[in-house]
């Protein structure tokens, strides 16, 4: 595989042979890839004796039990409900995650202040660190404020640009940018400010698009925070709800939990399908004249 | 790690007393810039951190307070542990495996979905798809259907005259189900790897392709150095994901980092010593040997790439 | 990471110790008024359904009192309650497991209970033997959700194809091993799971011996050579065909889906009772049934049986609710109408009559527990020599992981013996 390139490629005769070649080396590869997800969807149409005694693809007798086991409501509460509380932890998350690391993105690549460096070192320490033994003083920072059994403790955090790999995400992308487009803003009188609205904001779609998809995706998945700060179950998020049909002491439904596995995956499905072209199409702007 | 920020760049042109009046607005509007991740780490970060480091020199059962015992933890980890010892073995195989496989492959997808084909949306969500799925129960059970017993791995390598068994039960494959299971999920690296091909301005391969520049030529000259920033940020990552790796091997041996040991990543480890055994005292001295160890390597990174990271937007030398 | 930050971090490490600290000492007081507790458990959705059912019913017969429940899976129950209650954010009622409440009650986390035995607490109906292993110093810190003991669970079909039938008295230790190697030669499935992984099973076996796991005061109660007799006579089973090869047998955790026998691994295995229900609703092409274990004596202090509660009930010393938390526990053990609702989904009724109540009308797998239950009576022992002190939930899977290297041939049963001795006694001591 070689770099993108347009101009040769269009020249040359053996376009649609390479082209071929180039749809049956994606498609053996997409396949591989995407085996196992299959195999979850069609495990989810097998009856509960088949679930777990029997590895093959296809469902012996294929059944949408599953499914009208997890419509019909987990432990009290209809699925729309933790699907509804998903969605606004991740939502949330998107953009605190979005405003905040796209600030202190460009402060950390582009400004000059005292004590940048050593509180740049100091957020990357923050991902160098194990979380869970910072968790427990965490718990007590929130319990204080009372936030305890809110969707806060998931929220907030992402608006004070805790995440720090999208911090360094986005200064990576603010370094790339060619300092010449801000220094001509300088020159046109713009302040910090004007020059990051205007210079550099469009620029940072695309990791800005990044941001939004991976926040939403990894939020939508994330169990352990969740975990320890949402209590009572009206509140859970669909990782938290899954986890109730599993239970190591006694028996556990992994039919359901697979039809719900695949019902938490088509809304990040979607999520990712439709932003994907933005984060192509984004791009267009880069025509940068260097 | 910090000398690469503070490179004596910028300020080519302006008089002495612009820049001075630049510098003083820069110092203002970098704080202010900053200021949600000041005080984010002011409230929630710094205070949680510094606790833990002060545990780590504690015996702390999270129920009474803790009791300073100097460097006992660490005397205790480093000599007198063998599982602490099968913890860092795993954990350095599978970041040596892991790292540049699941890189390697994420790269050569991005490149090839770089090319203007049709249905490229199709194929980048087909790609990432696995990444969506996180690692839950699920997964796990997935997992097991693909490399158990009877799983469809040790099918198709029966059919080619291998007999492995299950692949997650037993200490020599355990590991590698698990390096199979990050290299599936490449699709964050790819997507990172994607939107830093995007941001490569096309005049350049245009002006390459004038200079005669054949494809092997045009990534090694334009692509790489432009990628450069952004592979640094994957490699960066990938190192500290590594070797914080927990979530797949906590679901899929169920907490318990076998069999025998092979799949005890150092974090497992961590967690269990601190929450199912309260030696959190411990637990705290683990993650600090750990955090210094990924501070190491990633400041040897950042060093090497000197050498070879370019930035568009900072002064050459 | 630079010299600068050193002060910050004092202040910080003193600010947050503080909050930790504060958020300890501080328990709320239950004043007038409506109450409002918590009552919090893992289990799965048939717990869950059932748990919430009978919370109602108490707050109907207790209008001044609000439970708001709250349950997760077992694998992180215990981190999320432990980050509550060291945090400050204790619930009222909680559920722990053998090895947890050992942790808990030695970390002086539980409330004492026994000021309220006999008044809003009534223990009147629970038997002595199940009662006495939630005791501390004589004191009771937890109360029994039910009953569960330990059983051979078997394919009966696979067993009869080999011609073995379980003695009436059962087994002996020989006659076991000998039938389970018949089990495996005559049918290819062999006879049982290697009991070697868990430490629950060795514990069986060493009170056959008049040993036990654990001292009262926590320290071990065994020696490495009794664990290497033990883990030689499990690991020559496995070597002759007899139990379960190690592919086998590193992935149980006690859980059906797991399980050797129900994947057809290995045509019986050792488990508790309260399982039996899920053995026999989960296991295809086989009648399951339930046997004691294999003792060469007799009564139950050989038997190495015990009535053990699945879980308990206890309530967190923070708690800010308690009375209202000892009313809660003391309706869901007693109550006719609550035992009725929850049936055996924590083990069998703790409280005698209710009971009897939920056997006469049990269908199916409950009926085939009480069923269980009623034959090997005179085999259960007291569950007072049981007690798993702080370290033994770190015990458990240490066992379990250096049992690994033997049955993959990595060290011999006698120095993995050794080494489980060794970091047994760090974990104890820590």
């Amino acid at each position: 595989m070689t770099a993108s390139t347009l101009t040769l490629r269009r020249r040359s005769g053996t376009r649609s042979g390479r082209s071929v070649l180039w749809h049956v080396v994606a498609v053996v590869a997409v396949l591989v890839m995407i085996y196992p997800i299959v195999w979850l969807i069609f495990t989810s149409f097998k009856p509960a004796n088949e679930v777990l005694s029997s590895l093959a693809l296809l469902p012996k007798h294929a059944t949408g039990d599953n499914y009208s086991q997890v419509f019909h409501g987990i432990a009290g509460y209809s699925v729309w409900q933790y699907f509804a509380n998903s969605l606004i932890v991740s939502v949330g998350a998107v953009a605190g995650n979005v405003i905040s690391c796209s600030l202190a993105g460009y402060a950390f690549g582009r400004l000059r202040f005292r004590g940048r460096g050593p509180m740049f070192a100091f957020m990357l320490a923050t991902i160098m660190l194990p979380q869970h033994v910072v968790l427990i003083p965490q718990y007590v920072i929130f319990h204080k404020m009372g936030l305890v059994n809110t969707f806060w403790p998931l929220i907030l955090p992402k608006f004070l640009a805790t995440d720090a790999f999208f911090v360094f995400l986005m200064v990576q992308f603010v370094r790339t940018i060619p300092r010449e487009l801000d220094e001509a803003a300088t020159i046109d009188g713009c302040g910090p400010i004007r020059t990051f609205r205007y210079v550099i904001l469009p620029l940072l779609r695309p990791a800005m698009i990044t941001t939004a998809i991976f926040t939403f995706i990894w939020t939508w998945n994330d169990f352990f925070t969740q975990l320890i700060y949402l209590n009572s179950p009206s509140k859970y998020t669909l990782p938290l709800a899954l986890q109730l049909f599993v239970d190591q002491t006694s028996q556990s439904a992994f039919g359901p939990m697979f039809a719900m596995s695949v019902l938490a995956l088509i809304p990040i499905g979607l999520f990712f399908a439709a932003f994907q072209r933005f984060l192509v199409d984004g791009v267009a702007t880069s025509g940068l004249k260097g | 790690m910090v000398s690469v920020l503070t490179r004596p760049a910028e300020v080519r042109a302006a008089s002495g007393g612009q820049r001075r009046r630049r510098r003083r607005r820069g110092q203002a509007s970098g704080y202010l810039f900053l200021s949600p991740w000041i005080i984010g780490a002011a409230l929630l970060t710094i205070g949680p951190m510094a606790f833990s480091l002060y545990l780590s020199f504690t015996d702390y059962d999270l129920f009474t307070s803790p009791k300073w015992v100097g460097t006992q933890n660490y005397v205790r980890m480093f000599t007198q542990d063998d599982h602490y010892w099968d913890a860092v073995q795993v954990t350095v195989k599978y970041v040596v495996i892991s790292v540049p496989l699941q890189l390697g492959l994420a790269l050569a997808v991005a490149l090839l979905l770089n090319q203007p084909r049709r249905a490229r949306g199709f194929y980048r969500s087909a790609f990432y798809a696995p990444s969506l799925l996180g690692a839950s129960v699920s997964v796990a059970l997935v997992w097991r259907a693909m490399f158990g017993s009877g799983g469809t791995v040790a099918r198709g390598l029966r059919g080619l005259g291998i007999h492995t068994g299950s692949w997650i039960d037993q200490p020599k494959y355990a590991l590698l189900s698990l390096v199979a299971l990050s290299i599936w999920q490449f699709g964050a690296p790819m997507v990172i790897f994607l939107a830093g091909l995007k941001q490569i301005p096309r005049d350049l391969y245009e002006a390459a392709a004038i200079d005669g520049a054949g494809p092997v030529r045009r990534f090694v000259s334009v692509t790489l150095p432009m990628l450069s920033p952004v592979l640094l940020f994957n490699l960066v990552l990938a190192i500290i994901h590594s070797f914080q790796a927990f979530t797949s091997a906590y679901v899929i041996s169920n907490g318990r980092g076998g069999p025998s040991d092979s799949t005890l990543f150092y974090t497992l480890y961590l967690y269990q010593r601190g929450f199912t055994d309260f030696r959190m005292g411990y637990a705290a001295a683990m993650a600090w040997v750990l955090l210094v160890v990924i501070a190491v390597i990633t400041a040897g990174v950042f060093r090497s790439a000197r050498r070879w990271a370019f930035y568009a937007g900072e002064d050459q030398r | 990471m630079s010299g600068a930050l050193s002060r910050t971090k004092i202040g910080a490490v003193a600010l947050v110790l503080a909050g930790v600290v504060s958020a300890c000492s501080s328990s709320g007081g239950g004043s007038g008024g409506k109450q409002s507790i918590r009552f919090v458990w893992w289990g799965n959705q048939d717990r869950a359904t059932a748990t919430q059912q009978a919370v109602a019913q108490f707050e109907k017969k207790n209008p001044d009192i609000k439970v708001s429940t709250e349950f997760s899976s077992y694998n992180s129950y215990v981190q999320k309650l432990t980050t509550q209650i060291v945090g400050g954010g204790a619930p009222d009622v909680i559920q722990l497991d053998r090895p947890t409440f050992g942790e808990y009650v030695q970390k002086h986390a539980l409330q004492d209970l026994t000021p309220y035995v006999g008044k809003s607490l009534n223990l009147s109906d629970i038997s002595s033997e199940l009662l006495s292993g939630e005791k501390a110093d004589g004191d009771q810190y937890a109360i029994p959700s039910g009953q569960t003991t330990q059983m051979i669970v078997y394919d009966a079909n696979l067993f009869a194809k080999a011609g073995v039938t379980v003695p009436a008295s059962g087994w002996t230790w020989d006659q076991f091993l000998s039938d389970m190697r018949t089990v495996g030669a005559k049918t290819g499935t062999p006879g049982t799971t290697d009991l070697g992984w868990a430490v629950d099973w060795f514990d069986s076996w060493l009170h056959e011996q008049g040993k036990s796991l654990y001292t009262n005061d926590g320290k071990l109660n065994f020696t490495a050579d009794d664990l290497t007799q033990f883990w030689t006579m499990t690991s020559t089973l496995a070597k002759q065909k007899g139990a379960s090869n190690a592919q086998a047998t590193t992935k149980m955790d006690g859980s059906t889906q797991n399980s050797a026998m129900v994947l057809k691994q290995a045509a019986s295995e050792i488990n508790y009772d309260s399982n039996l229900t899920s053995y026999i609703s989960s296991y295809n092409g086989g009648t399951v049934k339930a046997a004691p274990l294999p003792s060469d004596g007799n009564g139950p202090t050989e038997s190495g049986m015990a009535a053990l509660p699945p879980v308990y009930y206890a309530v967190p010393k923070q708690a800010g609710h308690k009375d209202a938390a000892v009313k809660l526990i003391d309706f869901l053990v007693n109550d006719p109408g609550a035992g009725k609702i929850l049936g055996a989904t924590r083990g069998l009724p703790p409280n005698q009559t209710v009971r009897q109540q939920v056997c006469s009308a049990a269908t199916a797998g409950n009926k085939a527990v009480c069923d269980y239950e009623t034959a090997v009576k005179d085999k259960i022992g007291p569950s007072a020599g049981w007690f798993w002190p702080a370290g033994s939930s770190a015990i458990k899977t240490d066992f379990q992981q250096v049992y690994d290297n033997v049955i993959f041939g990595k060290s011999s049963p006698a120095s993995a013996a050794k080494q489980l001795v060794s970091e047994a006694n760090q974990s104890l001591n820590s």
